[in-house]
This record gives C-alpha cells, sequence and structure tokens, in this order.
C-alpha cells in the first residue's frame, strides 16, 4: 500500500505547485513536451496519457504535447517550434542521446531550462540541461542483484549459485547501466556467486529465448537468470520450461512488464523492479515546475523504482504494458 | 578415370560452395565445443531458425523475380500481432484464418503495386516496411499483445508442439520447403518466375504476364509470413509489435548467401534453407563459443563473406578474380 499512497502524493504535490512561479510571472507557466515515440509501447502511451492528466490537474500548468514518432529530425524541429512558442520550459524524451545537443543547446541559448525525461541525453549535453528526471538505471540492476542474492540466501546456495545475465540491445544506455549496476553489486552482495555469462537480448522475446536456449545447451548448472527486462526474462523462463529446467531457475528481470507479473503470480518468476510510466510523466512536470519556480533541483532527478517480488507484489497494481 | 572423378568432384564443388563452406563452420564449430553438434542442440537451432526460414522461402521467389521485399519483417510483426489479438477475442480457429487473409491482402497490394503499376519494388516494399508498422501499431495501440490463457490454449503447437520426436516448426519449414521447391524447380510456374527475372523482355514474347507472376510472388511471400507470424505468436503466446523489425535484412542475408542473384533469375530453395542455417548455427556457435558479444558482430559479418567468397570462388574455379 505504500507505494500507491508514495502516488498520491505526488500528484498532490504537482497540484499544488505553481504558486511561486505565478507570483514572479503573473500568469501560467507553458511547458512543452516533446516525446519521443508514443504508440510505440503501452509504457509511452500510458505516459503520455499520465503527463496530460498531471497537466490538467493544475491550474497553474499550459502544456503543449508533441511526439517525434521516433523521429530525430522531427524533435529537432519541434524544439525549434517550442523555443519560437516561446514556452517557460521544455521537456525532452530523447529519440537520440547525441543527435538532438544541438537542438538542446539552443534552448538554453533562449534562456529556456531544459528538462530531459525518462533517458538521459549524452554527457556532452549535459551543461545545457537544467535536470534529467528519469529512472536510475543503475540501482536498478543493482536491487535486482539484491533480490537475485536474497532469493540465494533464503534458498541456502548463495556459496555455490551460478548465474547467467542475459543484457539488452548492445549500445543502449539503458542496457549498459543496468548491466553495470548487476555486475557490480552482485559479487559485493553474494561474493561466492558466479556470474558464467552475458550475452545481449536486444529487449526481445523471442531473441532472449534463443540465448537461453543456447545457455541450456552449454551450461548444466544454472541456478539464476537475471534480464534486462521483463520481456526477456519471460523468453528465457520459456526456454527453461521447454527443457523443464525452469523450476530449478530463479528469474529476475527489470522494468515489471504485465507478463513478467503475471508470470510471478504464477509462481514462475521470481522478482523484478518496478518501474510506473505514471510516476515517470508526474516526475517530468513536476521536476519543470520546481525549475521554474526556482527550487534547487537536483540535476540527476531521480523517481524510485521499487523491488517487487512473489512476497510483495500484492503491493503494486499490475502494470499496463 | 581419375580424370573424370575428378572433374566430378570439382563440379560439384562448383555447384555446391555453400554447402562446403557450411560443412565447414559446423566442423569449426564442433571443434570449439562438443556440444554445438548435441542433437537438442540442433533441433533447437533449425527451430528458432524455422521462423526465419519461413520467411526466406518466400522472399526467394520475389528475388528470383527479379524484385525484393523489404516488408516482409514488418508484415511479420503484424500477423503476429493481429492473431495473438484475435485469439482472445474470436478464438484460435477463426483467428488465424482471419490473419492469414489479412496478411495475404497486404502482399497482393504490394504485388500490384508492383506488377501492374510497375512501381520500383525496392521503394515499395521499403514504404510498406514502415506503413505496416504504423498499421501494427494503430491496431495495437502500442499494447504488447498477450493470451490470457496460456496453459488451456491448442493454438500453441505451432511453435511448441512436437510430432514423431521433431519439433512442429521444423516440419512447416521442412514441408513448406519441399512444396515450394518443387514449385520452384519443376512447375511451369517456376520456370516463368526464373523467366521474369532472368529477361523479362523475352518472357514477355514467350507470352508469360509478368504482372500476374510478379504479383503470384508477393503473395506467396505474404503466405510465407502468415506462417512465420502463426509460428511465431504460437512459441511465445505473446509478443511485442516490433517481434519481426529488421528481420527483413536477416532473411535477404539468407536469400543472398544461399546464391540467388539481386538481379533475379537465379537461385534455389535449397540453397536458400542451406542460407538460412548457416545464419542461424553461426549465431548459436558464437553463443557456445562464448565470445564477447560485440565481437560477435564482426564475426558474423566476417563468417557471411567468407561463404559468399567461397561460394563465388567455386562458380569461377578460382579464388582471385579481380574486376577486369
Amino acid at each position: 500500500m505504500k507505494h500507491r499512497f508514495a502516488l498520491a502524493a505526488t500528484a498532490a504535490t504537482t497540484a499544488l505547485a505553481g504558486a511561486a512561479f505565478a507570483e514572479g510571472h503573473g500568469g501560467t507557466m507553458r511547458i512543452g513536451i516533446t516525446q519521443n515515440n508514443v504508440g510505440v509501447d503501452s509504457y509511452q502511451t500510458t505516459y503520455e496519457r499520465a503527463f496530460i492528466e498531471a497537466a490538467e490537474a493544475n491550474d497553474m500548468v499550459e502544456t503543449v504535447v508533441l511526439d517525434a514518432g521516433g523521429d530525430v529530425a522531427r524533435q529537432i524541429a519541434q524544439m525549434e517550434d517550442l523555443i519560437q512558442q516561446e514556452v517557460d520550459a521544455i521537456i525532452i524524451w530523447p529519440t537520440n542521446g547525441e543527435a538532438v545537443i544541438p537542438a538542446v543547446r539552443k534552448a538554453f541559448q533562449a534562456d529556456i531550462p531544459v528538462i530531459v525525461t525518462n533517458s538521459n541525453i549524452a554527457e556532452p549535453g549535459f551543461d545545457f540541461v537544467a535536470s534529467f528526471s528519469g529512472p536510475d538505471n543503475i540501482t536498478q540492476g543493482q536491487r535486482s542483484a539484491e533480490i537475485m542474492c536474497d532469493k540465494f540466501k533464503e534458498m541456502g546456495i548463495e556459496d555455490e549459485a551460478k548465474v547467467v545475465h542475459i543484457t539488452g540491445q548492445p549500445g543502449y544506455t539503458t542496457a549498459i547501466e543496468r548491466a553495470q549496476g548487476f555486475n557490480d553489486r552482485l559479487p559485493e552482495v553474494c561474493p561466492n556467486v558466479e556470474q558464467i555469462d552475458q550475452q545481449p537480448g536486444d529487449w526481445n522475446r523471442e531473441k532472449s529465448q534463443q540465448v537461453m536456449e543456447a545457455f541450456l545447451v552449454k551450461y548444466d548448472d544454472i541456478d539464476g537468470v537475471y534480464a534486462g527486462d521483463d520481456n526477456m526474462g519471460v523468453g528465457a523462463l520459456n526456454a527453461a520450461k521447454a527443457a523443464d529446467r525452469a523450476e530449478d531457475i530463479i528469474f529476475v528481470g527489470a522494468t515489471n512488464f504485465a507478463v513478467g507479473y503475471e508470470a510471478m503470480a504464477a509462481g514462475e518468476y521470481w522478482g523484478s523492479i518496478y518501474q510506473s510510466p505514471v510516476d515517470d510523466a508526474q516526475a517530468a512536470l513536476q521536476t519543470a515546475i520546481d525549475v521554474l519556480n526556482g527550487e534547487e533541483v537536483p540535476f540527476l532527478n531521480y523517481f524510485d523504482t521499487p523491488k517487487i517480488t512473489q512476497d510483495n507484489m500484492d503491493q503494486f497494481t499490475k502494470p499496463v504494458f | 578415370m581419375s580424370e573424370m572423378t575428378r572433374q566430378q568432384i570439382g563440379g560439384l564443388l562448383a555447384r555446391q560452395g555453400i554447402l562446403v563452406a557450411f560443412a565447414l563452420f559446423m566442423i569449426g564449430f564442433a571443434l570449439a565445443n562438443q556440444r554445438f553438434i548435441d542433437p537438442d542442440n540442433i533441433l533447437g537451432v533449425i527451430r528458432s531458425s524455422a521462423i526465419l526460414g519461413v520467411m526466406a522461402l518466400g522472399v526467394t521467389f520475389v528475388v528470383i523475380s527479379g524484385n525484393l521485399d523489404l516488408s516482409v519483417g514488418s508484415m511479420m510483426s503484424f500477423s503476429t500481432i493481429v492473431v495473438l489479438d484475435l485469439h482472445d477475442k474470436i478464438g484460435p480457429a477463426l483467428a488465424i484464418p482471419a490473419m492469414f487473409a489479412m496478411t495475404l491482402c497486404l502482399g497482393a497490394f504490394i504485388g500490384f503495386l508492383v506488377g501492374y503499376l510497375k512501381l520500383n519494388s525496392l521503394i515499395v516494399t521499403l514504404g510498406m516496411l514502415s506503413a505496416i508498422h504504423g498499421l501494427t501499431l494503430t491496431y495495437s495501440g502500442g499494447k504488447n499483445m498477450d493470451i490470457a490463457d496460456k496453459e488451456g490454449t491448442w493454438f500453441s503447437i505451432f511453435g511448441q508442439g512436437e510430432a514423431l520426436g521433431i519439433p512442429v516448426p521444423i516440419l512447416l519449414f521442412a514441408a513448406l520447403a519441399a512444396v515450394l521447391g518443387i514449385a520452384l524447380a519443376k512447375t511451369p510456374f517456376g520456370r516463368k518466375v526464373y523467366a521474369v527475372g532472368g529477361n523479362g523482355t523475352a518472357a514477355t514474347f514467350s507470352g508469360i504476364k509478368r504482372a500476374r507472376v510478379v504479383f503470384s510472388c508477393y503473395v506467396l511471400s505474404a503466405l510465407c509470413v502468415a506462417i512465420a507470424g502463426l509460428i511465431q505468436a504460437s512459441r511465445s503466446l505473446g509478443s511485442q509489435n516490433t517481434v519481426g523489425q529488421g528481420m527483413e535484412l536477416e532473411v535477404l542475408a539468407a536469400v543472398i548467401l544461399g546464391g540467388a542473384s539481386l538481379l533475379g533469375g537465379s537461385g534455389t530453395i535449397f540453397k536458400t534453407v542451406i542460407g538460412v542455417l548457416i545464419l542461424g548455427f553461426i549465431q548459436n556457435g558464437l553463443l557456445l563459443v562464448g565470445l564477447q558479444f560485440y565481437v560477435q558482430y564482426v564475426v558474423t559479418w566476417v563468417i557471411i563473406i567468407l561463404a559468399v567468397w567461397l561460394d563465388i570462388a567455386a562458380k569461377r574455379g578460382k579464388l582471385w578474380s579481380p574486376i577486369a
């Protein structure tokens, strides 16, 4: 229940904010957002809906909601449009962490604060960004390692367990950071657990299933699988089920998807990291409002993504994606 | 006598250079990791190659007829998402024919544009790649599709079932390869496909209706995509919208690896199957060898180029052949 309470609290603060800005500017704050690719997956679809709802609930905020459709060129054009319209702040969900930097710089030079949401832009652009609002992927990887280790300890196999690791698409920041968090944290909490292999599943369930099939052929002894998201985790689970080895293996993922949640409910999948697009959207809007109100906002403004396992899943609603 | 044998061996090499290359890789990987030739692994690889393979069979017809099909990847995503969605709405018995009908319509549309409006197939299918992706997203609203009752549906037999100890996807792939192989090599339709791709003008003067042949090739390709989508959907009983993304290039790689000319007029189903298997076993073999994955992309490319070169060299009878 704690988590739902936190959600309600965020919504309430969002509604209250804005007063300070209004005193200084004598009006509503206009916030433009250019999103990555609404409709490409349920996460982004839900994000947009939550963002619009949060903005409508706040009388002090007026929004211009745009979507780049995954197209870098269109996103850059949208940035320029927003600068032309002289909005008070711009939120960007980058289609590409490198290519959007010049557009972000342009907004910075026009004195419009830019808030990056969900996935950060590349480091050379950090100087032009007011704040990044999104999930902390390194912490997510670390927490997955802790979930895995705790379960091994509960089973009493923390001294001999062997783990395989299926990462997201090579080269993607989210994939790299989660893998890094997991790989760094696991030896700290469970020094005797051995990670025997690591291969990419490209965020793709079918690809992950193939990778796991190869792991099952290659290794007779696998006690745990960590996948960079639940979609791939469920692919690995399917492979293990087909080989009749699922019951001996602990599956831990990240970004809890509906399929992962269901597999947890069925007792086949142990745990994941709960990341809500609603929290993500509200955090982005709140960060923009705080920046406009002149509040101290950390450069990396993470929203919390808690651990979810079979033990505590009743405290979370089933993800919509 | 020994002359003859040598000639025969030479002839065999020239015709089946790709097969020799395939055998070499298999031996190499088997030496690197014993488990590579474990029957379970081999069946597993062929099973996961079946989806790509089925699509490659259809594209082989399109390529031989002198055209390209870059839309098969997103078309496969479409079929998969549609059949999964309809499964829970109208039941699998109706969902499957409905999905086939919709996918065939897409194929017919492309065939119409390329065959009867004589538009360039690269442009048409490249455009359809994103158009169909958009169609899929519009249909699904971007949501992942999942069958609610995963344990209780007979729909899983196409992807997860077995008959006589052999996984159903392999049986479907093999059966389809046999039927299409015969259709291409032994029937008047097959000969027309070669004729249209080899020399279109001559084909017209021989009384072949080129538009109709091209149209049929795209419908056939869509049929294969629908079967691939069915296997894909049935294998994981759930899917994201991007499941087939990028597969058009893998499919094309397999077809070209099998020796079909991008200019049309040459290629066989058998060699496409070998091309598909090479791609599948390379991926699996590199995983089992345990190479760091960034390196795998490079090694995959090297192996493909090596295979193509061996094939070409065998045909020409010499390794060194500069453009003169």
